[in-house]
Protein backbone atom coordinates (compact mmCIF):
# COMPACT_ATOMS: atom_id res chain seq x y z
CA UNK A 1 0.00 0.00 0.00
CA UNK A 2 2.62 2.81 0.57
CA UNK A 3 4.47 2.19 -2.70
CA UNK A 4 0.78 2.57 -3.98
CA UNK A 5 0.54 6.15 -1.99
CA UNK A 6 4.49 7.12 -3.07
CA UNK A 7 3.74 6.24 -6.63
CA UNK A 8 0.42 8.06 -6.88
CA UNK A 9 1.82 11.01 -4.71
CA UNK A 10 4.90 11.09 -7.82
CA UNK A 11 2.41 10.63 -10.85
CA UNK A 12 0.39 14.04 -8.83
CA UNK A 13 3.37 16.02 -8.29
CA UNK A 14 4.33 15.57 -12.06
CA UNK A 15 0.63 16.21 -13.68
CA UNK A 16 0.46 19.40 -11.75
CA UNK A 17 4.07 20.73 -12.30
CA UNK A 18 4.76 19.34 -15.99
CA UNK A 19 5.35 21.79 -18.99
CA UNK A 20 4.57 19.59 -22.00
CA UNK A 21 0.84 17.48 -22.27
CA UNK A 22 2.99 14.41 -23.26
CA UNK A 23 4.27 14.09 -20.01
CA UNK A 24 0.60 14.63 -18.32
CA UNK A 25 -0.91 11.85 -20.57
CA UNK A 26 2.11 9.32 -19.77
CA UNK A 27 1.51 10.19 -15.95
CA UNK A 28 -2.04 9.92 -16.34
CA UNK A 29 -2.23 6.52 -18.00
CA UNK A 30 -0.21 5.29 -15.11
CA UNK A 31 -2.61 6.66 -12.83
CA UNK A 32 -4.79 4.37 -14.74
CA UNK A 33 -2.80 1.72 -13.82
CA UNK A 34 -2.74 2.16 -10.69
CA UNK A 35 -6.47 1.69 -10.49
CA UNK A 36 -6.55 -1.30 -11.96
CA UNK A 37 -3.86 -2.76 -9.43
CA UNK A 38 -5.68 -1.12 -6.43
CA UNK A 39 -9.10 -3.27 -7.66
CA UNK A 40 -7.37 -6.41 -8.38
CA UNK A 41 -5.85 -5.98 -4.71
CA UNK A 42 -9.32 -5.67 -3.49
CA UNK A 43 -8.54 -2.30 -2.23
CA UNK A 44 -11.89 -0.61 -0.85
CA UNK A 45 -13.15 2.24 -2.62
CA UNK A 46 -12.25 4.80 0.69
CA UNK A 47 -9.08 3.63 1.04
CA UNK A 48 -8.30 4.90 -2.84
CA UNK A 49 -10.06 8.17 -2.13
CA UNK A 50 -7.50 8.20 0.57
CA UNK A 51 -4.85 7.56 -1.23
CA UNK A 52 -5.46 10.85 -3.43
CA UNK A 53 -6.27 12.83 -0.16
CA UNK A 54 -3.14 12.07 1.33
CA UNK A 55 -0.88 12.64 -1.77
CA UNK A 56 -2.85 16.81 -1.67
CA UNK A 57 -1.66 17.20 1.89
CA UNK A 58 1.62 16.18 1.07
CA UNK A 59 1.53 18.22 -1.91
CA UNK A 60 0.77 20.92 0.04
CA UNK A 61 3.09 20.11 2.79
CA UNK A 62 5.58 20.27 0.09
CA UNK A 63 5.38 23.13 -2.00
CA UNK A 64 3.57 25.70 0.50
CA UNK A 65 3.63 28.57 -2.17
CA UNK A 66 1.42 26.07 -4.40
CA UNK A 67 -1.30 28.11 -6.38
CA UNK A 68 -4.29 25.31 -5.31
CA UNK A 69 -7.17 27.19 -7.54
CA UNK A 70 -4.55 27.49 -10.49
CA UNK A 71 -3.93 24.13 -10.28
CA UNK A 72 -7.17 22.74 -9.23
CA UNK A 73 -7.95 20.93 -12.71
CA UNK A 74 -4.49 19.38 -12.86
CA UNK A 75 -5.28 17.28 -9.42
CA UNK A 76 -8.59 16.48 -9.95
CA UNK A 77 -6.93 14.71 -13.23
CA UNK A 78 -4.94 11.79 -11.79
CA UNK A 79 -7.53 10.88 -9.61
CA UNK A 80 -10.47 10.77 -12.06
CA UNK A 81 -8.37 8.16 -14.04
CA UNK A 82 -7.29 6.35 -11.31
CA UNK A 83 -10.97 6.17 -10.24
CA UNK A 84 -12.58 5.51 -13.43
CA UNK A 85 -9.74 2.63 -14.16
CA UNK A 86 -10.80 0.86 -10.73
CA UNK A 87 -14.17 1.37 -11.84
CA UNK A 88 -13.97 -0.49 -15.02
CA UNK A 89 -12.16 -3.32 -13.51
CA UNK A 90 -14.52 -3.39 -10.35
CA UNK A 91 -17.09 -3.96 -12.95
CA UNK A 92 -15.17 -6.51 -14.89
CA UNK A 93 -14.25 -8.48 -11.45
CA UNK A 94 -18.53 -8.29 -10.71
CA UNK A 95 -18.94 -9.83 -14.00
CA UNK A 96 -16.72 -12.35 -13.88
CA UNK A 97 -18.16 -13.43 -10.53
CA UNK A 98 -21.51 -13.66 -11.64
CA UNK A 99 -20.75 -15.93 -14.86
CA UNK A 100 -18.85 -18.54 -12.42
CA UNK A 101 -22.08 -18.58 -10.23
CA UNK A 102 -24.42 -18.68 -13.30
CA UNK A 103 -22.14 -21.77 -14.37
CA UNK A 104 -22.01 -23.47 -11.00
CA UNK A 105 -25.93 -22.96 -11.05
CA UNK A 106 -26.14 -24.59 -14.58
CA UNK A 107 -23.89 -27.35 -13.33
CA UNK A 108 -25.60 -28.22 -10.28
CA UNK A 109 -29.09 -28.40 -11.74
CA UNK A 110 -27.65 -30.60 -14.41
CA UNK A 111 -25.96 -32.53 -11.91
CA UNK A 112 -29.14 -32.62 -9.80
CA UNK A 113 -31.68 -33.58 -13.22
CA UNK A 114 -29.25 -36.65 -13.89
CA UNK A 115 -29.49 -37.64 -10.44
CA UNK A 116 -32.87 -37.61 -10.36
CA UNK A 117 -33.38 -39.50 -13.46
CA UNK A 118 -30.82 -42.18 -12.26
CA UNK A 119 -32.63 -42.42 -9.01
CA UNK A 120 -35.80 -43.22 -10.66
CA UNK A 121 -34.60 -45.83 -13.24
CA UNK A 122 -32.25 -47.29 -10.12
CA UNK A 123 -35.43 -49.85 -9.24
CA UNK A 124 -36.64 -50.91 -12.68
CA UNK A 125 -32.78 -51.43 -12.97
CA UNK A 126 -32.27 -53.88 -10.11
CA UNK A 127 -35.26 -55.61 -11.22
CA UNK A 128 -34.36 -56.02 -14.56
CA UNK A 129 -31.12 -57.06 -13.29
CA UNK A 130 -32.33 -59.35 -10.94
CA UNK A 131 -33.90 -61.43 -13.27
CA UNK A 132 -30.70 -61.39 -15.56
CA UNK A 133 -28.51 -63.04 -12.38
CA UNK A 134 -31.36 -65.24 -11.62
CA UNK A 135 -32.19 -67.02 -15.14
CA UNK A 136 -28.09 -67.02 -15.79
CA UNK A 137 -28.35 -68.70 -12.12
CA UNK A 138 -30.94 -71.51 -13.11
CA UNK A 139 -29.82 -71.62 -16.54
CA UNK A 140 -26.41 -72.52 -14.73
CA UNK A 141 -27.54 -74.99 -12.62
CA UNK A 142 -28.91 -77.12 -15.74
CA UNK A 143 -24.88 -77.59 -16.95
CA UNK A 144 -22.27 -79.23 -16.19
CA UNK A 145 -19.84 -78.05 -13.14
CA UNK A 146 -16.62 -76.75 -14.97
CA UNK A 147 -18.21 -77.09 -18.27
CA UNK A 148 -17.89 -74.51 -21.36
CA UNK A 149 -21.48 -73.53 -20.79
CA UNK A 150 -21.23 -73.15 -17.29
CA UNK A 151 -18.36 -71.00 -17.83
CA UNK A 152 -20.06 -68.57 -19.68
CA UNK A 153 -23.08 -68.16 -17.48
CA UNK A 154 -20.32 -67.26 -15.03
CA UNK A 155 -19.57 -63.98 -17.12
CA UNK A 156 -22.98 -63.29 -17.36
CA UNK A 157 -23.53 -63.11 -13.48
CA UNK A 158 -19.81 -60.74 -12.85
CA UNK A 159 -21.14 -58.37 -15.56
CA UNK A 160 -24.69 -58.73 -13.73
CA UNK A 161 -23.21 -57.58 -10.54
CA UNK A 162 -20.77 -55.04 -12.31
CA UNK A 163 -23.87 -53.88 -13.71
CA UNK A 164 -25.64 -53.19 -9.94
CA UNK A 165 -22.12 -51.79 -8.39
CA UNK A 166 -23.05 -48.83 -10.89
CA UNK A 167 -26.32 -48.57 -10.07
CA UNK A 168 -25.94 -48.56 -6.71
CA UNK A 169 -22.96 -45.70 -6.90
CA UNK A 170 -25.58 -43.58 -9.10
CA UNK A 171 -27.76 -43.77 -6.22
CA UNK A 172 -24.89 -43.02 -3.75
CA UNK A 173 -24.88 -39.80 -6.00
CA UNK A 174 -28.13 -39.00 -6.54
CA UNK A 175 -28.98 -39.13 -2.53
CA UNK A 176 -28.67 -36.04 -1.65
CA UNK A 177 -30.82 -36.22 1.49
CA UNK A 178 -29.42 -36.02 4.66
CA UNK A 179 -30.38 -39.54 5.63
CA UNK A 180 -28.83 -41.19 9.07
CA UNK A 181 -25.75 -38.47 9.85
CA UNK A 182 -23.59 -39.52 12.41
CA UNK A 183 -20.31 -38.27 14.21
CA UNK A 184 -17.82 -39.69 11.74
CA UNK A 185 -13.57 -39.01 12.42
CA UNK A 186 -12.14 -38.08 9.53
CA UNK A 187 -8.87 -38.87 10.49
CA UNK A 188 -9.22 -42.83 11.58
CA UNK A 189 -11.82 -43.01 8.46
CA UNK A 190 -9.20 -41.85 6.19
CA UNK A 191 -6.36 -43.54 7.27
CA UNK A 192 -8.59 -46.84 7.27
CA UNK A 193 -9.35 -46.31 3.56
CA UNK A 194 -5.62 -46.19 2.57
CA UNK A 195 -4.75 -49.07 4.64
CA UNK A 196 -7.26 -50.68 2.47
CA UNK A 197 -6.15 -49.09 -0.51
CA UNK A 198 -2.08 -49.40 -0.31
CA UNK A 199 -2.83 -53.37 0.19
CA UNK A 200 -4.35 -53.63 -3.71
CA UNK A 201 -2.09 -50.80 -4.52
CA UNK A 202 0.61 -51.38 -7.15
CA UNK A 203 3.94 -52.34 -5.99
CA UNK A 204 5.63 -49.34 -7.86
CA UNK A 205 3.21 -46.92 -6.11
CA UNK A 206 3.18 -45.38 -2.96
CA UNK A 207 1.04 -43.51 -0.74
CA UNK A 208 2.18 -40.90 1.57
CA UNK A 209 -0.53 -39.65 4.66
CA UNK A 210 -0.21 -36.98 6.98
CA UNK A 211 -2.52 -35.37 9.69
CA UNK A 212 -1.83 -32.11 11.33
CA UNK A 213 -5.13 -33.72 13.72
CA UNK A 214 -5.33 -36.14 15.98
CA UNK A 215 -9.02 -36.15 15.34
CA UNK A 216 -12.01 -34.67 13.29
CA UNK A 217 -15.23 -35.32 13.66
CA UNK A 218 -17.95 -34.59 10.86
CA UNK A 219 -21.57 -35.40 10.21
CA UNK A 220 -21.66 -38.26 7.33
CA UNK A 221 -23.19 -41.23 6.85
CA UNK A 222 -20.80 -44.13 7.90
CA UNK A 223 -18.69 -45.19 4.16
CA UNK A 224 -19.70 -41.95 2.61
CA UNK A 225 -15.91 -40.71 3.48
CA UNK A 226 -14.23 -44.11 2.50
CA UNK A 227 -16.08 -43.82 -1.18
CA UNK A 228 -14.83 -39.97 -1.30
CA UNK A 229 -11.27 -40.99 -0.74
CA UNK A 230 -11.18 -44.29 -2.40
CA UNK A 231 -12.24 -42.64 -5.74
CA UNK A 232 -9.53 -40.00 -5.50
CA UNK A 233 -7.35 -42.19 -4.70
CA UNK A 234 -8.00 -44.19 -7.36
CA UNK A 235 -8.52 -41.98 -9.96
CA UNK A 236 -5.11 -40.62 -8.83
CA UNK A 237 -3.32 -44.00 -9.21
CA UNK A 238 -4.92 -44.19 -12.79
CA UNK A 239 -3.56 -40.61 -14.04
CA UNK A 240 0.05 -41.72 -12.91
CA UNK A 241 0.12 -45.06 -14.19
CA UNK A 242 -0.08 -46.78 -11.33
CA UNK A 243 3.65 -45.55 -10.29
CA UNK A 244 5.38 -43.28 -7.93
CA UNK A 245 4.13 -41.23 -5.14
CA UNK A 246 0.27 -40.30 -4.11
CA UNK A 247 0.27 -37.45 -0.98
CA UNK A 248 -2.68 -37.52 1.21
CA UNK A 249 -2.96 -35.36 4.06
CA UNK A 250 -5.50 -33.57 6.38
CA UNK A 251 -4.89 -29.91 8.35
CA UNK A 252 -7.31 -27.69 10.04
CA UNK A 253 -8.94 -25.49 7.80
CA UNK A 254 -11.93 -22.34 7.76
CA UNK A 255 -14.52 -22.42 5.43
CA UNK A 256 -16.19 -19.42 4.01
CA UNK A 257 -19.29 -19.61 2.84
CA UNK A 258 -19.81 -16.21 0.39
CA UNK A 259 -23.50 -17.11 -0.15
CA UNK A 260 -24.33 -16.90 3.78
CA UNK A 261 -21.59 -14.84 4.90
CA UNK A 262 -19.93 -17.47 7.42
CA UNK A 263 -16.83 -19.33 8.60
CA UNK A 264 -17.19 -22.39 9.65
CA UNK A 265 -14.01 -24.42 11.12
CA UNK A 266 -13.18 -27.91 8.77
CA UNK A 267 -10.99 -29.85 8.27
CA UNK A 268 -9.43 -29.90 4.79
CA UNK A 269 -8.33 -33.34 3.15
CA UNK A 270 -5.70 -33.27 0.19
CA UNK A 271 -5.07 -35.69 -2.38
CA UNK A 272 -1.78 -34.73 -4.21
CA UNK A 273 -1.07 -36.33 -7.43
CA UNK A 274 1.82 -36.36 -10.19
CA UNK A 275 0.10 -37.98 -12.73
CA UNK A 276 -0.70 -36.79 -16.49
CA UNK A 277 -2.86 -33.58 -15.27
CA UNK A 278 -6.28 -32.35 -16.55
CA UNK A 279 -6.76 -30.70 -19.63
CA UNK A 280 -9.49 -27.41 -18.98
CA UNK A 281 -11.84 -29.21 -21.04
CA UNK A 282 -11.87 -32.27 -19.22
CA UNK A 283 -11.83 -30.31 -15.89
CA UNK A 284 -15.26 -28.58 -17.29
CA UNK A 285 -16.80 -31.93 -17.42
CA UNK A 286 -15.70 -34.44 -15.00
CA UNK A 287 -18.02 -33.96 -12.43
CA UNK A 288 -20.50 -35.01 -14.57
CA UNK A 289 -22.30 -38.34 -14.20
CA UNK A 290 -21.09 -40.96 -16.76
CA UNK A 291 -17.72 -38.92 -18.04
CA UNK A 292 -14.83 -40.67 -18.35
CA UNK A 293 -11.98 -40.18 -20.23
CA UNK A 294 -11.21 -44.18 -19.66
CA UNK A 295 -11.34 -47.24 -21.77
CA UNK A 296 -14.92 -48.76 -21.68
CA UNK A 297 -14.52 -51.10 -18.83
CA UNK A 298 -11.75 -48.95 -17.00
CA UNK A 299 -14.21 -46.35 -15.90
CA UNK A 300 -17.73 -45.72 -15.21
CA UNK A 301 -17.39 -41.67 -14.98
CA UNK A 302 -18.87 -41.78 -11.83
CA UNK A 303 -16.29 -41.57 -9.75
CA UNK A 304 -16.28 -37.43 -9.26
CA UNK A 305 -19.85 -37.39 -9.50
CA UNK A 306 -20.36 -39.59 -6.42
CA UNK A 307 -17.28 -37.44 -4.90
CA UNK A 308 -19.45 -34.51 -5.37
CA UNK A 309 -22.70 -35.76 -4.37
CA UNK A 310 -21.58 -36.78 -1.24
CA UNK A 311 -19.52 -33.60 -0.55
CA UNK A 312 -21.76 -31.04 -1.99
CA UNK A 313 -24.60 -33.31 1.10
CA UNK A 314 -21.78 -32.84 3.94
CA UNK A 315 -22.10 -29.01 3.41
CA UNK A 316 -18.52 -29.09 1.79
CA UNK A 317 -16.72 -27.67 -1.15
CA UNK A 318 -13.92 -28.84 -4.40
CA UNK A 319 -11.07 -27.52 -5.06
CA UNK A 320 -9.20 -29.02 -8.25
CA UNK A 321 -5.55 -27.23 -9.41
CA UNK A 322 -4.18 -29.21 -12.13
CA UNK A 323 -0.87 -28.87 -14.20
CA UNK A 324 -1.12 -29.92 -17.51
CA UNK A 325 1.25 -30.33 -20.59
CA UNK A 326 4.14 -28.75 -17.78
CA UNK A 327 7.49 -30.07 -16.67
CA UNK A 328 6.06 -31.58 -13.54
CA UNK A 329 2.48 -32.31 -14.41
CA UNK A 330 0.19 -33.36 -11.74
CA UNK A 331 -3.40 -32.94 -9.67
CA UNK A 332 -4.37 -31.47 -6.42
CA UNK A 333 -8.16 -32.19 -5.64
CA UNK A 334 -8.88 -30.36 -1.82
CA UNK A 335 -12.13 -31.47 -0.19
CA UNK A 336 -13.31 -29.13 2.52
CA UNK A 337 -15.76 -30.70 4.98
CA UNK A 338 -17.17 -28.47 7.86
CA UNK A 339 -16.60 -30.17 11.39
CA UNK A 340 -19.07 -30.94 13.40
CA UNK A 341 -19.06 -28.81 16.07
CA UNK A 342 -20.98 -26.01 13.75
CA UNK A 343 -23.49 -28.52 13.46
CA UNK A 344 -24.25 -29.13 17.22
CA UNK A 345 -23.97 -25.53 17.87
CA UNK A 346 -26.43 -24.29 15.38
CA UNK A 347 -28.63 -27.24 16.23
CA UNK A 348 -28.56 -26.48 19.92
CA UNK A 349 -29.53 -23.08 19.10
CA UNK A 350 -32.46 -24.56 17.14
CA UNK A 351 -33.67 -26.53 20.06
CA UNK A 352 -33.74 -23.84 22.37
CA UNK B 1 -41.30 -77.75 2.86
CA UNK B 2 -42.80 -74.41 3.14
CA UNK B 3 -45.83 -72.06 1.64
CA UNK B 4 -44.15 -69.17 0.71
CA UNK B 5 -45.95 -65.76 -0.71
CA UNK B 6 -44.18 -64.01 -3.08
CA UNK B 7 -45.46 -60.49 -3.77
CA UNK B 8 -43.81 -58.96 -6.41
CA UNK B 9 -45.57 -56.32 -9.40
CA UNK B 10 -42.05 -57.25 -11.68
CA UNK B 11 -43.75 -60.23 -13.86
CA UNK B 12 -39.98 -61.71 -15.23
CA UNK B 13 -38.54 -60.95 -11.75
CA UNK B 14 -41.56 -63.18 -10.12
CA UNK B 15 -41.18 -65.85 -12.37
CA UNK B 16 -37.48 -66.35 -12.07
CA UNK B 17 -38.12 -66.52 -8.25
CA UNK B 18 -41.32 -68.90 -8.47
CA UNK B 19 -38.75 -70.99 -11.02
CA UNK B 20 -36.04 -71.12 -8.17
CA UNK B 21 -38.36 -71.58 -4.86
CA UNK B 22 -40.26 -74.45 -6.66
CA UNK B 23 -36.98 -76.43 -7.71
CA UNK B 24 -36.08 -75.84 -3.79
CA UNK B 25 -39.66 -77.75 -3.56
CA UNK B 26 -41.65 -75.09 -2.13
CA UNK B 27 -44.97 -73.90 -2.65
CA UNK B 28 -45.41 -71.21 -4.12
CA UNK B 29 -48.58 -68.60 -4.25
CA UNK B 30 -47.96 -65.26 -6.08
CA UNK B 31 -49.68 -62.00 -5.62
CA UNK B 32 -49.12 -58.97 -7.99
CA UNK B 33 -49.20 -55.86 -5.43
CA UNK B 34 -49.56 -55.06 -1.40
CA UNK B 35 -53.18 -55.42 -1.53
CA UNK B 36 -53.40 -58.71 -3.27
CA UNK B 37 -50.51 -59.26 -0.90
CA UNK B 38 -52.44 -58.57 2.43
CA UNK B 39 -55.54 -60.43 1.35
CA UNK B 40 -53.74 -63.66 0.43
CA UNK B 41 -51.95 -63.91 3.63
CA UNK B 42 -54.90 -63.75 5.38
CA UNK B 43 -56.65 -66.00 3.44
CA UNK B 44 -53.71 -68.83 3.28
CA UNK B 45 -51.62 -68.20 5.87
CA UNK B 46 -48.60 -69.22 4.52
CA UNK B 47 -45.36 -69.94 6.16
CA UNK B 48 -43.08 -67.38 4.49
CA UNK B 49 -44.06 -64.16 2.54
CA UNK B 50 -41.32 -62.61 0.14
CA UNK B 51 -42.34 -59.23 -0.89
CA UNK B 52 -41.16 -56.49 -2.87
CA UNK B 53 -40.49 -53.21 -1.27
CA UNK B 54 -41.67 -50.29 -3.99
CA UNK B 55 -44.52 -51.30 -5.68
CA UNK B 56 -47.56 -49.44 -7.02
CA UNK B 57 -50.80 -48.93 -5.22
CA UNK B 58 -49.48 -50.58 -1.71
CA UNK B 59 -46.07 -50.83 -1.56
CA UNK B 60 -43.83 -53.55 0.36
CA UNK B 61 -43.96 -51.09 3.52
CA UNK B 62 -47.66 -50.54 3.69
CA UNK B 63 -47.91 -54.75 3.27
CA UNK B 64 -45.73 -55.23 6.32
CA UNK B 65 -47.32 -52.77 8.59
CA UNK B 66 -50.83 -53.31 7.56
CA UNK B 67 -50.10 -57.50 8.36
CA UNK B 68 -48.64 -56.65 11.86
CA UNK B 69 -51.98 -54.19 12.61
CA UNK B 70 -54.40 -56.98 11.68
CA UNK B 71 -51.48 -59.71 13.90
CA UNK B 72 -50.70 -61.49 11.04
CA UNK B 73 -47.65 -63.34 12.51
CA UNK B 74 -45.79 -64.18 9.51
CA UNK B 75 -41.86 -64.06 9.06
CA UNK B 76 -41.44 -61.88 6.12
CA UNK B 77 -38.62 -61.21 3.62
CA UNK B 78 -38.24 -57.82 2.29
CA UNK B 79 -36.69 -57.50 -1.26
CA UNK B 80 -35.51 -54.49 -2.95
CA UNK B 81 -33.91 -52.26 -5.35
CA UNK B 82 -34.05 -48.39 -4.81
CA UNK B 83 -35.75 -45.48 -6.34
CA UNK B 84 -36.27 -41.66 -5.79
CA UNK B 85 -33.23 -41.18 -4.25
CA UNK B 86 -33.53 -43.84 -1.44
CA UNK B 87 -31.41 -46.48 -1.78
CA UNK B 88 -32.22 -50.45 -1.57
CA UNK B 89 -29.90 -50.69 1.86
CA UNK B 90 -32.37 -47.50 3.02
CA UNK B 91 -35.74 -49.06 2.58
CA UNK B 92 -34.61 -52.50 3.45
CA UNK B 93 -33.45 -50.49 6.78
CA UNK B 94 -36.86 -49.41 7.41
CA UNK B 95 -38.27 -52.73 6.66
CA UNK B 96 -35.87 -54.02 8.96
CA UNK B 97 -36.94 -51.53 11.98
CA UNK B 98 -40.70 -52.67 11.30
CA UNK B 99 -40.43 -56.38 11.85
CA UNK B 100 -38.84 -57.88 9.01
CA UNK B 101 -37.00 -61.42 9.53
CA UNK B 102 -34.11 -60.89 6.81
CA UNK B 103 -33.40 -58.76 3.39
CA UNK B 104 -32.47 -59.35 0.29
CA UNK B 105 -30.44 -56.54 -2.26
CA UNK B 106 -31.63 -57.12 -5.78
CA UNK B 107 -29.80 -58.51 -7.71
CA UNK B 108 -29.26 -61.34 -5.49
CA UNK B 109 -27.76 -65.02 -5.65
CA UNK B 110 -29.57 -68.09 -5.60
CA UNK B 111 -27.13 -68.82 -2.29
CA UNK B 112 -28.47 -65.59 -0.84
CA UNK B 113 -31.92 -66.45 -1.04
CA UNK B 114 -31.74 -69.91 0.39
CA UNK B 115 -29.72 -68.29 3.20
CA UNK B 116 -32.52 -65.58 3.72
CA UNK B 117 -34.84 -68.11 3.76
CA UNK B 118 -33.18 -70.64 6.31
CA UNK B 119 -32.55 -67.32 8.42
CA UNK B 120 -36.35 -66.23 8.10
CA UNK B 121 -37.64 -69.53 9.26
CA UNK B 122 -35.18 -70.06 12.10
N1 LIG C 1 -6.30 -37.14 -10.51
C1 LIG C 1 -6.64 -37.08 -11.81
N2 LIG C 1 -5.70 -36.88 -12.77
C2 LIG C 1 -6.04 -36.82 -14.06
N3 LIG C 1 -7.29 -36.94 -14.54
C3 LIG C 1 -8.27 -37.14 -13.66
C4 LIG C 1 -8.02 -37.22 -12.25
N4 LIG C 1 -9.19 -37.41 -11.61
C5 LIG C 1 -10.15 -37.45 -12.57
N5 LIG C 1 -9.60 -37.29 -13.80
C6 LIG C 1 -10.33 -37.25 -15.08
O1 LIG C 1 -11.72 -37.10 -14.82
C7 LIG C 1 -12.47 -38.14 -15.46
C8 LIG C 1 -13.69 -38.46 -14.61
O2 LIG C 1 -13.31 -39.07 -13.37
P1 LIG C 1 -14.33 -40.02 -12.62
O3 LIG C 1 -13.68 -40.48 -11.36
O4 LIG C 1 -15.63 -39.31 -12.48
O5 LIG C 1 -14.56 -41.21 -13.61
P2 LIG C 1 -13.54 -42.37 -14.03
O6 LIG C 1 -12.37 -42.40 -13.10
O7 LIG C 1 -13.25 -42.16 -15.47
O8 LIG C 1 -14.42 -43.66 -13.85
P3 LIG C 1 -14.82 -44.37 -12.44
O9 LIG C 1 -14.37 -43.47 -11.34
O10 LIG C 1 -16.30 -44.50 -12.47
O11 LIG C 1 -14.11 -45.66 -12.46
C9 LIG C 1 -11.48 -39.28 -15.60
O12 LIG C 1 -11.85 -40.13 -16.65
C10 LIG C 1 -10.18 -38.54 -15.88
O13 LIG C 1 -10.07 -38.16 -17.22
MG1 LIG D 1 -12.67 -42.46 -10.98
Amino acid sequence: MKHIADSYFRILEQVVFADDSELVELNLSEAFDLGRSLMEEMTPPDEVIQIHHDAIVRLAAMYPDLPFAKVAERITKPFMEMSMAYGMAFREQMERRYQAMIISRLEQSRLEAVGTLAAGIAHDFNNILGSIVGFAELAGDELEVGSTGQGHIDQVLIAGFRARDIVNRLLTFARQSPTNLIEVDVVSQVKETLSLLSVSCKPDMEIHFKSDLDNALILANPGQLQQVVMNLCINAADAMNHKGHLFVSLEFCNLASREHETCTNAVCLTVKDSGHGIPPDVQDRMFLPFFTTKAPNKGSGLGLSVVHGIVTQLGGNITVQSRYETDNPGTEFKIFLPLADKFTLTLNRDAQ
Amino acid sequence: MAHILVVEDDEQFRGMLVQMLTQDSHRVTIAHDGDEGVRLSQQLRPDLIITDIIMPHKDGIELIMELSNLSVDIPIIAMSGGRRAISAEFNLESATLIGVKSTLAKPFTRNDLRQAIRQALA
